[in-house]
């Protein structure tokens, strides 16, 4: 074949943009770390990635609502733990009541116990973290009036932990002192000690009993009151079930999300020994290329007629 | 036979060693012409006469200027140029939209998406709080405006590969206008039966130009001239007439039409009207070169995209409204649209006008729970998030949103993975057939050099036999005297 110099030219012109192409990507790759820049680098490792990307995400926006499911839990836990302790005062000024004598001053002093302690079961009740009441359901009024008359809602504040799963974050406030919406009937005699027990509304029932030196009304109110110490013991060992699943779906999206993140850095970051290799195996060949250009582009025949 | 015959056939060298060491000058001085072919000198020996009592020739004669040219090579060019310019265009106007579509390094719609339904999750832990309620709507609004900017990126595109038709189509006429002109000047020269070379290099050059904006077929007459008709079979060049080609504004579409008048030099006026149609809104398919690549981004690419986007704002508007519309606000109304329910355009989406924090209903009722629903209730905001996760039915098939634009951004990947393919191979293959042509028809300056030396030493020696003869002459003069 007849070979030019315009040819050559044109030749060497081709090969060294290809060349510099090629050194071009795998500077592109090495600077910013990613293997795939744009789609069009590898459309299927692009559609992994973005998958990827999207588990990661809604991973993270899980771990979030957790974390925001976690803190209600926590604080319903300690506002239980504060109730139980109530009841168990409650349980043992109603239990004095029965066994000792019932003069005015015991029985002032024990009204006034209970009345404070009933307050302070009602102020626990109306708990808050920022501006929602953790007993109130979906409502966001105060709950508990000073007469423990239950205005809040029975539902459940459903927080996603993941696709498709939900777990309540809260616990129903009219079922927890009130045994329901509306209150449980009192239970006397043969019903006294059922659940759901309306401990705000046995709590009364107990001051009365106590006022009228009323034996059986107090014996009536010892079991309520034992039934409604339950009563929150069952919630408390509920949230705290709850709890046990925040946490281990907490770890399991962690654990999830390092394996998927494993997998992305996996398809997406560079393996820079590899491309420092290809660099240096490209930049020969490149200065190899530039080299012989430069000195077969000066060879003419004129340089050697006179 | 006598001394003069000496002096006919020295001359006749010298005249002939002149005419050559001008050709390889001329040759010297095009070697980086574009388009130029190389010309050879063919000499052959003058008729042979038989004086001397045996044949001899009577000196040297040019027989032809000839031109190095591979006519089927010129004819692989004119088809390999229409397709690679054809796929470097869409190459050119696709790697314009990509970026638009790079989920990977920035974030894009793809992200803006997931925020937005990661919001609603938000919104769904606290559903009466304010800072949650305005996360949500500013999320909504950088959705809006992502859908808008992506679709204002596509329709960019498209406008200006609209924009380039006229250029393109000005280009052409020009060229055909050119080759018309070239055509005459070929005929005027062959008539008088002079040496139309170079001029039979500029009419392969405009055909070679000519095919990078469209595929021509050329036909080429006995008396050097061309004529050129487009895939539809439209005549553009017929021997020294040429027909204009143009851009025609179609009211209906509002995109450019291309329309070619009548041949004639010069060629009837524009009429939008009468003239042909060369292409519509979607009909550059068989087109090639720059001219179909530009009506291809134009009328097929650009629009598939967009009614994607816009199947995927349409989609997500009545999905979200159908059940936004179903909860109750923090004011304690229903039936609120979340995104304006005319908006289903990628263009066109967008927020509910009368939509406020206070009007985002997170809340459904329950039995617990009936109407006025509590300001606490997130059961709809619950039910809202998880749309984001949902199967939703498209056209292609049931595809979450963020799967649905995952598929999209792969077929942009795989669309501009397709046509770079298309171009590097393109290029190679005209590298390939160029350095074909290079090879044959270029210009070598060592050959031409070495040609000159020949040249001077043959000029040299047809002078050194003049003065052979001038001094045999002498000679003989001599004698007489």
């Amino acid at each position: 074949m007849r070979v030019t110099p315009g040819m050559t030219a044109d030749s060497a012109i081709y090969n060294l943009q290809q060349g510099r192409t090629a050194i071009e990507k795998l500077n592109e790759q090495i600077a910013s770390g990613s293997v795939v820049n744009r789609p069009s680098d590898d459309p299927l490792t692009t559609r992994q990635l973005l998958d990827l990307q999207e588990q990661i995400g809604a991973g993270d926006q899980y771990s979030s609502n957790i974390t925001k499911a976690s803190l209600l839990l926590s604080v319903t836990d300690t506002a239980l733990t504060g109730m139980a302790g109530l009841m168990q005062q409650v349980k043992k000024i109603a239990g004095d009541m029965v066994s000792g004598t019932l003069d005015a001053t015991t029985i002032s002093g024990a009204v006034g116990n209970l009345t404070q302690l009933k307050t302070q079961l009602i102020d626990l009740g109306n708990t808050q973290i920022g501006n929602q009441y953790i007993f109130a359901g979906f409502s966001n009024n105060q709950p508990f009036d000073p007469n423990g008359v239950f205005s809040g809602t029975q539902d459940m504040l459903n927080i996603e932990i993941v696709d498709g799963s939900t777990i309540s974050a809260n616990v129903a406030g009219g079922s927890l002192l009130r045994g329901g919406k509306p209150p449980a009937a009192v239970g006397t005699g043969a019903t006294a000690g059922t659940s759901p027990v309306d401990i705000l509304g046995s709590i009364d029932a107990l001051i009365t009993a106590i006022n009228n030196k009323d034996t059986a009304g107090i014996s009536d109110a010892i079991k309520n009151m034992k039934a409604g110490a339950d009563q929150i013991t069952t919630a408390r060992a509920d949230v705290a079930g709850r709890t046990v699943r925040l946490d281990n779906m907490k770890n399991m999206i962690a654990s999830n999300q390092n394996t998927l993140r494993g997998i992305y850095a996996d398809r997406q970051n560079v393996d820079y020994a590899k491309a420092g290799v290809q660099l240096s195996q490209q930049s020969t060949a490149f200065n190899a290329a530039l080299s012989a250009t430069a000195k077969l582009s000066q060879l003419s025949l004129l340089d050697y007629m006179k | 036979m006598g001394i003069g015959t000496i002096f006919d056939i020295a001359s006749s060298g010298i005249s002939a060693q002149r005419l050559a060491i001008e050709v390889t000058g001329e040759n010297i001085a095009n070697v980086n012409t574009e388009g130029y072919s190389r010309q050879q000198v063919m000499m052959e020996n003058k008729p042979v006469t038989t004086a001397n009592g045996f044949g001899l020739g009577t000196g040297v004669q040019i027989a032809e200027v000839r031109r190095s040219y591979d006519g089927m090579l010129q004819m692989q060019l004119v088809n390999g140029n229409s397709s690679y310019q054809e796929s470097l265009t869409r190459q050119q106007a696709l790697e314009q939209i990509e970026p638009s579509f790079n989920e990977i390094t920035a974030d894009g719609l793809g992200k803006a998406m997931e925020n937005y339904f990661g919001a609603w999750q938000d919104l769904s832990t606290n559903p009466s709080g304010t800072a949650e309620r305005q996360a949500l709507l500013s999320r909504s609004q950088v959705l809006v405006d992502t859908f808008h900017q992506v679709d204002s990126t596509l329709a960019g595109v498209a406008q200006t590969s609209d924009n380039n038709l006229v250029g393109i189509t000005a280009e052409l006429t020009d060229n055909a206008r050119n080759l018309a002109l070239v055509n005459t000047q070929i005929l005027a020269t062959m008539s008088v039966g002079g040496n139309a070379n170079e001029l039979l290099d500029q009419r392969d050059l405009l055909l070679r130009k000519m095919s990078e904006k469209v595929e021509i077929t050329t036909s080429l007459a006995s008396d050097g001239t061309a004529s050129v008709t487009l895939p539809g079979g439209e005549q553009l060049v017929a021997g020294t007439s040429y027909a204009t080609i143009y851009t025609n504004l179609n009211g209906g579409t509002a995109t450019n039409d291309i329309l070619i008048t009548g041949v004639g030099n010069p060629p009837p006026a524009k009429n939008p009207g009468g003239d042909t149609v060369v292409a519509a809104a979607g009909g550059g398919g068989s087109l090639h070169g720059t001219l179909g690549g530009t009506l291809e981004i134009r009328d097929t690419v650009i629009p598939e995209y967009r009614s994607q986007l816009d199947e995927m704002a349409n989609k997500l508007v009545t999905v979200v409204n159908a059940q936004h519309s179903q909860g109750y606000g923090l004011d304690g109304t229903t039936g609120n649209n979340f995104f304006d329910p005319a908006g289903v355009t990628a263009a066109g989406i967008k927020l509910d006008g009368a939509l406020t924090s206070a009007k985002v209903s997170a809340g459904l009722p329950t039995g617990t729970d009936p109407i006025p629903t509590s300001s606490g209730n997130n059961v709809n905001a619950l039910k809202l998030a998880d749309l984001g996760s949902s199967s939703v039915a498209f056209s292609t098939g049931n595809a979450t949103f963020a799967g649905f634009y995952r598929a999209m951004v792969g077929k942009v990947g795989v669309d501009t993975e397709e046509v770079q393919n298309l171009s590097t191979q393109g290029a190679a293959f005209l590298k390939q057939l160029n350095a074909l042509r290079s090879s044959n028809s270029e210009v070598s300056l060592d050959e031409e050099l070495t040609n000159l030396t020949l040249y001077q030493r043959a000029f040299q020696g047809s002078a050194k036999v003049i003065n052979a003869a001038t001094d045999m002459l002498d000679i003989v003069l001599g004698m007489v005297r």
